[in-house]
């Protein structure tokens, strides 16, 4: 079994609905994909996981957006955005 | 050539950041400014009593400026001042302003109708409006969407701007 480590990520707009705006998962002390980080938080709430399924979402790891393959690792500051803006 | 972008948590006085962008470019041939006001109703006609500009701390701003600097690099402005609200607005309230200055008209409204277009569709925000139903966010339209591409292949003072699709 691998090491898991505690990740905070900070979820924007209407991500924010099921389960507020800061979620902890664990994920593996060697890291994870960005991809595989969205898995994790679909596992964690089944009103997220909808929510995942149906938005389009860009992933901010440490001020920058990264790509579903680029790799989070614990201690990374962690961000998923809706789409922005529009109206 | 100048540009200052801001973000701001609190009211704006447009009136004012006007004067002072067109006493700072005094000499310009021509200054344009559009301000964006929060509307009263949604656009099915219901009431809204406060709308929610939610931001990021530092991709938020990036993103403004990346905005302006390509207007700059696009059209022929002699300097441009932005300022976007974030945080809770009520109706009434200035979302947005822009100001652009351009020795010629043209460059001017040009401009300022770009920046905005980019600014309604890039911009790193998320809108929620709230009345008295509750809340709802405001997702991307196809307008927003066709707003922005009116600029993918536009002449007029067009420099030859390549494709820069944000993230």
């Amino acid at each position: 079994m691998a090491e898991l480590r505690p990740l905070s990520v900070d979820l924007y707009g209407k991500l924010a609905d099921p389960c507020g705006r800061v979620i902890t998962i664990s994920i593996p002390a060697a890291g994870c994909t960005a991809g595989e980080l969205r898995a994790l938080l679909a596992a964690h709430d089944d009103d997220l996981a909808r929510l995942l399924a149906t938005t389009r979402v860009l992933f901010c790891v440490n001020d920058r957006i990264v790509a579903e393959s680029d790799r989070v690792m614990p201690g990374d500051d962690v961000a998923l955005f809706p789409p922005v803006s529009g109206g | 050539m100048s540009h200052e972008t801001t973000l701001s948590p609190t009211p704006i006085d447009p009136a004012e950041v006007l004067r002072q962008f067109s006493a700072v470019v005094a000499g310009a041939g021509a200054v344009v400014s559009f301000t964006g006001l929060a509307r009263g109703t949604t656009r099915d006609g219901q009431p809204v009593t406060a709308l929610v500009l939610e931001s990021h701390r530092s991709l938020t701003l990036r993103s403004m400026e990346d905005i302006a600097a390509d207007a700059h690099a696009r059209f022929a402005i002699a300097a441009s001042r932005v300022i976007h609200r974030e945080g809770r607005i009520a109706p009434g309230e200035a979302i947005v302003f822009v100001a652009t200055a351009a020795p010629h008209r043209r460059a001017a409204f040009e401009a300022a109708d770009y920046m905005m277009d980019r600014l309604k569709s890039e911009a790193v925000f998320w809108k929620r409006e709230e009345g008295p139903g509750g809340a709802r966010w405001i997702e991307p339209t196809t307008e927003d969407a066709a707003d922005l591409a009116r600029w993918q292949n536009a002449g007029g003072t067009d420099a030859g701007r390549t494709d820069h699709a944000r993230d």
